[in-house]
């Protein structure tokens, strides 16, 4: 019983990275405030006003999670598999167009219409991760590298096409660059009815919409696939050791770029609420940094499909934070991003130290 | 086409070059030590700012120089010791520096200059040559003192043996952790310097654009030597000096020539696999008398 406490103690501090950094993180922002001259007080209570104060502010807290849990997730499944896909930053944008050709120009009904539009989006994120992928698992080329031109090459490609061939607008008018409007078929209604039936009062501005679905979806989906299944053993194998999959008989090149192409995929899903519940259009002027905000959400809950619900969530609060903070204190917006960095720093070296704690607690335990 | 333009086009491909090609050798000097180190970007982003904080605050674009190679090493730091000290995986924590430079940044500039997107002019400006920033020019000397630090002196040596293999380094004597500080402190300097290289009037967010990025490519293209990545990044400065300067002239869409330099990095990293090998260690942490 004693020995079974003990376990669970060294299981505990390995787990526990992720809090005392937020906590490390929250005492560095604390003495920023002070050193800017700001009562830490007054500040606190800002971020706790925009933030979390009543069920209306905690439902935009679950929309705004949404595009980063899909973008943290899309993450979780590269990571996983020890592909360092920074490129769902372009895969998103790659994605969103492709899903919203098909909310443009496939007549359908909204039965089948909105599962294509999906699928769409998937199809072209993951095929803006094939380059990349099969760069790197054939020919060996470091895919940080070869995904961050693909972002810059997805960048110009998108704003080449909104302004070109798929241009939606009339010559002449002035509005922002965007593709045409997506037929009412191929827009996603919202959930907020649902919830306010089940007594959460969410009001009618924020996007509670079908795109929270396709996250759960997707969740579940992947963590099924990671820790129930045989390729989400193998993905896990490669991306623990190479050799050792090699020497089990994993195919470890076709496992890569099926991770890849899948990461790609869900980054594809990262702009379905802009585009297809908020906007009802497409432009390339999406909320950009998505992408890469899905690496530090991932790596903040070590890559776990469940943990970063809690890591995704974090992001939302610290964005709505940031405006509580321009809003109701003298601190700029731009502290919350510094804030993040230093997270992410935090808990990673925290992670190290406790991993190496509860190795060397492990051994005097079997000694 | 006469001279003058031929030679406007060399010249202005220079300094177009410079900010990747001095982040470059950055990245060559932390990577031969074994430290990856993909927060050039965010480095070079902060010390683009303290750059100009410090030329306008001391009248001086040099002290601004100095205070930008300084902030850049302190940058470097924060990776070394999250890297080497705490051995977090180097892909990790240059993440993570970029996202910390972004913010650290645009506060910085918000508490310097009461603007968070851009500062202020700064009037101190690096003396001209050929109509160029003349920091572009240190670039083939400094290549010079790059090459000869890492391959005729004992340090180099080190440095090197450090990345290739440095259990046997560590066995022999070498400090492996301190090696690994200095390549990482190094390339955190030399990005101080890139970003003198890139506009010293004036910051803007975004300004760096991703050549921090650019750089790393350039890292590997040049085989992971200091005078290879130089070269390598004259050939990413000169395709976009080819778009900026001929943008107007050409008819394709412009955003077909915006895509030409990162087009021509994955085709170029494409080509030249298998007779590129990076140092045995680069991205390992080493870690003393494990079993």
């Amino acid at each position: 019983m004693a020995r079974h406490r003990r376990r669970f103690g060294v299981y505990a501090l390995e787990q526990s990275a992720p809090f005392i950094g937020f906590l490390a993180s929250g005492a560095v922002l604390t003495f920023i405030i002070m050193a800017l001259g700001e009562n830490p007080g007054k500040a606190f209570q800002g971020i706790f006003k925009f933030s979390v104060s009543d069920p209306a502010k905690l439902a935009a807290l679950l929309s705004i999670s949404i595009p980063y849990y899909l973008s943290g997730l899309s993450i979780v499944i590269a990571f996983r598999a020890g592909v360092f896909n920074i490129g769902n930053e372009g895969q998103y944008f790659i994605g969103g167009m492709v899903g919203a050709i098909a909310g443009v120009y496939f007549p359908l009904p909204p039965v089948l219409h909105i599962p294509v539009v999906v699928i769409f989006a998937m199809l072209g994120g993951a095929l803006w991760a094939l380059v990349p992928a099969v760069l790197k698992a054939v020919r060996g080329i470091s895919e940080v590298i070869t995904t961050i031109m693909f972002n810059n090459i997805a960048l110009a490609l998108v704003n080449f096409l909104v302004n070109g061939p798929l241009s939606g607008l009339q010559k002449g008018t002035s509005l922002e660059p965007q593709m045409k409007k997506l037929l009412p078929s191929a827009v996603f209604g919202k959930l907020n009815g649902f919830f306010r039936a089940i007594g959460w009062n969410v009001p009618n501005y924020v996007y509670l919409d079908y795109s929270l679905i396709v996250a759960i979806v997707m969740g579940v989906v992947i963590w099924f696939l990671l820790f129930r299944t045989r390729q989400g053993f193998e993905i896990r194998a490669v991306g623990t050791s190479i050799d050792v999959s090699r020497y089990a008989g994993i195919q470890v090149s076709r496992v890569q770029i099926g991770a890849f192409m899948l990461s790609g995929a869900i980054a594809g899903l990262i702009g379905l609420q802009e585009i297809f519940a908020i906007r009802g259009f497409y432009t390339y002027n999406l909320a950009s940094g998505l992408g890469f905000d899905g690496i530090a959400i991932s790596l903040i809950a070590k890559n776990s499909p469940v943990g970063i619900i809690f890591s995704s969530a974090l992001f939302a609060f610290l964005k709505q934070a940031g405006y509580g903070l321009q809003l109701f204190s003298k601190v700029p917006n731009s502290v919350t991003y510094a804030i993040q960095g230093i997270m992410i720093l935090f808990i990673v070296a925290i992670n190290e130290i406790l991993i190496r704690a509860a190795r060397s607690l492990r051994k005097k335990e079997v000694g | 086409m006469d001279f003058s333009f031929i030679g406007f086009f060399l010249v202005k491909g220079l300094e177009i070059s410079s900010p990747i090609a001095f982040s470059a050798m950055g990245g060559v000097f932390s990577e031969r030590a074994g430290v990856v180190n993909i927060a050039l970007e965010g480095i070079m982003t902060v010390t683009a700012l303290t750059l100009v904080w410090g030329a306008i605050t001391f009248q001086s674009v040099w002290i601004g120089l100095l205070v930008a190679v300084a902030t850049g090493m302190l940058m470097g730091l924060i990776h070394a010791v999250v890297t080497v000290t705490f051995k977090v995986d180097h892909v990790v924590s240059g993440v993570a520096i970029n996202v910390f430079a972004i913010g650290l940044s645009r506060f910085l500039c918000q508490s310097f200059f009461g603007a968070e997107t851009q500062s202020k002019i700064n009037p101190f400006l690096f003396p001209k040559i050929l109509g160029i920033n003349s920091l572009a020019f240190w670039l083939i000397p400094a290549a010079a003192l790059a090459w000869f630090l890492l391959y005729r002196t004992v340090f180099g040596l080190r440095l090197r043996s450090v990345g290739e293999n440095p259990e046997a380094a560590d066995t022999l004597g070498v400090n492996v952790t301190l090696l690994r500080y200095a390549g990482v402190l190094i390339s955190g300097a030399l990005c101080g310097v890139a970003s003198a290289t890139l506009f010293a009037d004036k910051w803007i967010t975004g300004m760096v654009a991703g050549r921090g990025f650019i750089a790393l490519a350039a890292v590997i293209f040049g085989r992971w030597d200091p005078v290879g990545a130089v070269l390598a990044s004259l050939l990413f400065g000169y395709a976009d000096t080819v778009r900026i300067v001929f943008a107007s002239k050409i008819p394709i869409p412009d955003q077909f020539i915006q895509m030409f330099p990162y087009i021509l990095a994955v085709v170029v990293l494409a080509g030249i696999v298998g007779k590129s090998r990076a140092p045995a260690w680069d991205g390992r942490n080493y870690e003393k008398g494990e079993d």
